[in-house]
């Protein structure tokens, strides 16, 4: 055992620390601090500012354009670009459909779309979820019936996550309705230009446009983008399952807001001093950072322990990692204070005239503690985490 | 005690009911609360019900309801989501206004009763969080009158009043009350929308002239009108949050009633029960708590008062956090949208804790009685 950072690893923090605070580009730095809406460019600027410096993919092997970062190296990158007020990196495709490609993708798939991830030429979104079909995901009734060279597919996805500037969407479709539900499934590449597919938004609770639904009326799709073998996309599903749930845990992010709220308290004025030397307040902030401080050595632990391949230790992982962030987007909210009540949508771009009559961050902090409630809800509910837990785990 | 709603209570909650579950069902609610104005005929109904003269004395054209009556028609406003400006005008004005006394109470309460006037309490400066005391806001008098200058903000529903209860610091330190007609010169009106689907406003002062009968109290008096006025605030408030609480328990049941996964409604899995039953725990408790805080409207005993309704208050912001967010977790995707009516539960009862004093400042009064006790 040791329990230290090597001299390799505290060098690699430090360089990837010096890159993202010259990486991020001031006004992006500024958006992605300020909580206001980011857009399709602004995300592509940044992959492509990591692609140029050879990072644009941090969790992949060398063979695929990936950094062959252990994952450790991997956990230091995020933290110190989010730290640094980078945005997120798009997960749909560097953590979803790039490894199960990896894994179980043609050589012609890999060869085609693998390389396209990385600087965001195509923009991936995650076809899931449906109306009918969140936590019992296998129930989902998407057809794709077989027409000479093509699958012809039928249904509705929602929950689509920035669908609206997607290329292609990784879809799981129902080829069998014959068999169990798990084994009638298939997952289809499916170019989100083709005709019959429609896009409309869905506003959350913040009035924000992230999510969406998705109709696909007769979306011809051609035979070659089928991944793997024809009913076995349960399997791929729950592979890219696991990968989405380790980066859930959102320790970036919580570092991020840590730093978010300890600003805003300092600017906040009570009674004549600064919110933060109140001490109920800096009992509530010490407490959040013993948090993140668990949090952050539990994801160590799982990352060393596999090697980076996420068991059921990622629904751990999630459910304590969403919580921490919903804490802190309400600790931010609590800062605000009376601040936080004036709230209007339209505040929350960049480019806006007005950002609200209350002090900067204050009229986004209410909006983000409505907008961080989806955390124990997307990726699997807590609920549905703790069943994992419970079966995989403990073995009930 | 005897928590039996009077014959008349009843009859009264059971027409808000009816009224609330038509005039205010979701698509109705969202269309007014999308309109800047204020919806008059909505308005002209509550008054005709009686839920704007409902505590004002039968002599100035109210109905002389004891201060218990807050809770039954507050909690059915809250079960609706009622955001006119009942609170701000209504209950916290005409406390106000009857507090302070004298022929304001004359010129004022037949105007709110009727719903012709729509008052607001302007207390809050920028910077200052909740407190009470005016500092930047200034009254000096001028040519007989008043000048008034300097700013408050979060002014509920400050863009839809005809007229602001404004409290400002006199040139010697003391408090001063002022009726401000929202048609004064040298006043500017920023109108925003909050968080919850209502409206607030920030005013601007500059130099605006007011005779001297804007004077409605001072000194003393003046802060003790204010803090009457905050005071039936809280307790409107903490039955509108318990009202919320209730109506939000019955949605989210329903829909796990209604909503299948896994072969099976998810009302059938106890993991979820067991949520609904926490939801209960905490309604109930809040009810209770919202019982406590109209109480204290009537309690002689100020220090006691003052305990009950910021424990009220402290209980109807947790509670009300504890629902919102389970209900929010129990619809699941669909309880992110802003295409169900849980998320306007949700931002409300977020919105309860934010108004009139938040957890923080209600441990603080708290911790200052306990201190002095």
């Amino acid at each position: 055992m040791n329990l230290t950072w090597t001299p390799q690893e505290r060098r690699f923090r430090e360089e990837v620390r010096a890159f993202a605070e010259a990486g991020v580009p001031p006004e992006l730095r500024a958006k992605v601090l300020a909580h206001q809406r980011l857009e399709r460019d602004d995300y592509v600027r940044w992959h492509n500012i990591l692609a140029d410096r050879g990072w644009g993919a941090p969790s992949w092997p060398k063979e695929y354009g990936g950094t062959g970062w252990n994952a450790l190296q991997r956990l230091i990158f995020e933290v110190e670009c989010f730290k640094a007020g980078a945005p997120r990196l798009l997960p749909f495709g560097l953590s979803m459909i790039g490894p199960v490609l990896m894994k179980y993708g043609s050589p012609a798939q890999r060869e085609r779309f693998l390389p396209r991830i990385i600087r965001v030429e195509d923009w991936w979104c995650q076809g899931y979820s449906e109306p009918g079909s969140g936590s019992d995901l296998a129930s989902l009734k998407t057809r794709a019936e077989r027409d000479g060279d093509h699958y012809v597919v039928n249904g509705q996805k929602t929950w689509t996550t920035l669908a609206q500037y997607a290329d292609w969407m990784f879809c799981l479709v129902r080829t069998d309705t014959e068999a169990r539900p798990q084994r009638g499934i298939s997952m289809l590449l499916l170019d989100m230009r083709s005709p019959g597919v429609t896009v409309r938004p869905i506003r959350t609770l913040d009035g924000g446009h992230d999510v969406n639904e998705v109709w696909l009326e007769n979306v011809r799709v051609p035979v070659e983008n089928l991944v793997g073998e024809e009913n076995q996309g349960w399997t791929y599903a729950k592979y890219l399952l696991g990968h989405e749930r380790t980066g859930i845990a959102g320790l970036g992010h919580c570092h991020r807001e840590l730093g978010v709220l300890k600003r805003m308290a300092a600017q906040a004025q009570s009674g004549g001093r600064p919110l933060l030397s109140d001490p109920r307040m800096r009992d509530r902030i010490s407490r959040i950072e013993v948090d993140i401080m668990a949090l952050e050595m539990l994801l160590l632990r799982v990352a060393a322990n596999n090697g980076g391949t996420p068991g059921p230790e990622a629904s751990v992982l999630k459910i304590r990692g969403s919580e921490i962030q919903q804490d802190l987007a309400m600790l931010q909210m609590e800062v605000a204070g009376p601040d936080a009540w004036p709230y209007d949508p339209e505040w929350m771009f960049a480019e806006a005239d007005d950002h609200g009559p209350g002090p900067e961050m204050a009229a986004a902090a209410g909006a983000g503690y409505a907008d961080m409630r989806k955390t124990t809800i997307y990726g699997g509910t807590t609920e549905v985490q703790k069943g994992i837990i419970a079966r995989l785990m403990l073995g009930l | 005690m005897d928590f039996i709603y009077t014959e008349e209570q009843r009859m009264l909650a059971d027409s808000l009911r009816r009224l609330v579950d038509q005039e205010w069902a979701f698509a109705r609610r969202r269309a007014r609360q999308a309109a800047t104005a204020l919806d008059p005929q909505a308005w002209a109904s509550l008054a005709e019900l009686g839920v704007l003269g409902l505590n004002i004395g039968q002599d100035y054209g109210g109905f002389g309801e004891v201060p218990a009556s807050l809770l039954p028609v507050h909690v059915e406003l809250g079960r609706g989501l009622v955001s006119e400006p009942v609170i701000p005008s209504a209950v916290m004005s005409a406390a106000l206004v009857d507090a302070a006394g004298g022929p304001a109470r004359e010129r004022w309460l037949p105007r709110i009763a009727s719903g012709e006037a729509i008052l607001s309490v302007a207390y809050q400066e920028p910077g200052r969080r909740y407190d009470a005391r005016p500092q930047d806001c200034r009254a000096a008098p001028q040519g007989g009158g008043w000048r008034l200058d300097g700013a408050k903000h979060l002014v509920w529903h400050g863009g839809a009043a005809t007229a602001w209860l404004v409290s400002a610091r006199a040139e010697d330190g003391e408090t001063l009350l002022l009726a401000v007609p929202s048609d004064t010169a040298g006043v500017r009106i920023t109108d925003t929308p909050t968080l919850d689907r209502a409206r607030c406003a920030r005013l601007d002062f500059d130099g605006a002239a007011l005779p001297a009968d804007a004077l409605l109290a001072r000194g003393e008096a003046a802060g003790q009108a204010l803090a009457q006025a905050l005071q039936w605030g809280t307790a409107a408030l903490c039955a509108h949050a318990a009202g919320a609480m209730e109506r939000l328990l019955e949605i989210t049941a329903d829909y796990l009633r209604t909503r299948k996964q896994f072969g099976q409604p998810l009302a059938s899995f106890q993991a979820l029960q067991h949520k609904l039953a926490e939801m209960l725990v905490a309604k109930e408790l809040a009810m209770s708590m919202a019982y406590v805080a109209v109480a204290a409207l009537t309690e002689p005993d100020p220090v006691q008062r003052r305990r009950m309704l910021a424990s009220a208050k402290l209980e109807a912001a947790r509670a009300g956090r504890q629902v919102a967010q389970m209900a929010v977790q129990l619809h699941g995707g669909m309880g992110m949208t802003d295409e169900l009516e849980v998320g306007d539960f949700f931002k409300r009862l977020t919105v309860a804790d934010l108004l009139l004093g938040d957890s923080a400042e209600q441990l603080a009064t708290l911790a200052e009685e306990e201190a002095r006790a």
